[in-house]
């Protein structure tokens, strides 16, 4: 009971943190489920997509009516998208669960260094267009 | 093929791998990858790359699910608390300072990302 509520809550904070900032959810789930609820990494990534695949063909629909996808491009980076997270996918469920958990946190790692870099960055040069994403 | 084409191929496969090994939609890729590479707006970029998720998260998601790596009942827990946390977070968006959110975010990944690779 307990961890279905806290299941629920960790979708309340991961969908407020992507409205809010413009994030995915892969990058909080994966950790979250890792860390927080001692999920193994390959069920932690699975689970993950398990989400961000509904969340996504609704984003998409409503982008579509706003005039936001450039379906030229999309379809493209889509058809070449599934070739990609099909080998990605291979390669992760081969990886031992543990080696894989080390390198999604190098991943993370250089993602925070990004975001914080960038954010900080904004505020350095007050009177400079912020930096897009 | 044109310039265009090769390059969101190119995006598309590297995004994708991205996707499929850390479980990730692969946003992260895509969006800085046709701002700066294909030259096309933040808010375009933003609904492009979400179109392109469905995709490759159904892919990868289709693998993880062959080999029994995706846990079900917790991908639909999640689910429902994150339709109305994305409520929440339009709410908050317009009232907290973004800057000062994405720091502590940051930081917040950063703490995630030691504890995973210790």
């Amino acid at each position: 009971m307990l961890e279905i509520v806290a299941l629920i809550v960790l979708g309340l904070f991961a969908g407020a943190i992507a409205a809010s900032l413009g994030l995915g959810g892969g990058i909080i789930f994966v950790p979250a489920l890792v860390v927080l609820f001692g999920f193994d990494q390959h069920i932690a990534q699975g689970t993950s997509l398990a989400v961000i695949f509904p969340t996504a063909i609704v984003a998409t629909v409503a982008h579509t009516r706003r005039g936001n996808v450039r379906w030229p491009l999309a379809i493209p980076i889509g058809i070449a998208g599934i070739v990609g997270a099909v080998l990605g996918a291979q390669v992760a469920l081969r990886l031992d669960p543990d080696l894989l958990r080390r390198m999604f946190g190098i991943f993370l790692l250089l993602l925070a260094a990004r975001m914080g870099w960038r954010a900080w960055r904004i505020n350095d040069r007050p009177s400079a267009e912020p930096e897009p994403s | 093929m044109n310039t265009a084409l090769i390059k969101a191929l190119a995006l598309g496969v590297i995004a994708g791998t991205v996707a499929g090994l850390f479980g990730v939609g692969g946003g992260v890729i895509v969006v800085p990858g046709l701002v700066l590479w294909l030259a096309i707006s933040q808010r375009e970029a933003s609904g492009t790359s979400t179109a392109t998720i469905v995709a490759s998260s159904a892919a990868a998601m289709i693998a993880f699910g062959i080999g029994g790596n995706v846990d079900w009942g917790a991908a639909g827990l999640i689910l429902i608390g994150s339709v109305v946390g994305a409520w929440g977070g339009a709410w908050i968006a317009e009232r907290v300072n973004e800057r000062a959110l994405a720091i502590t975010f940051a930081f917040v990944l950063a703490v995630a990302g030691v504890r995973m690779v210790i």
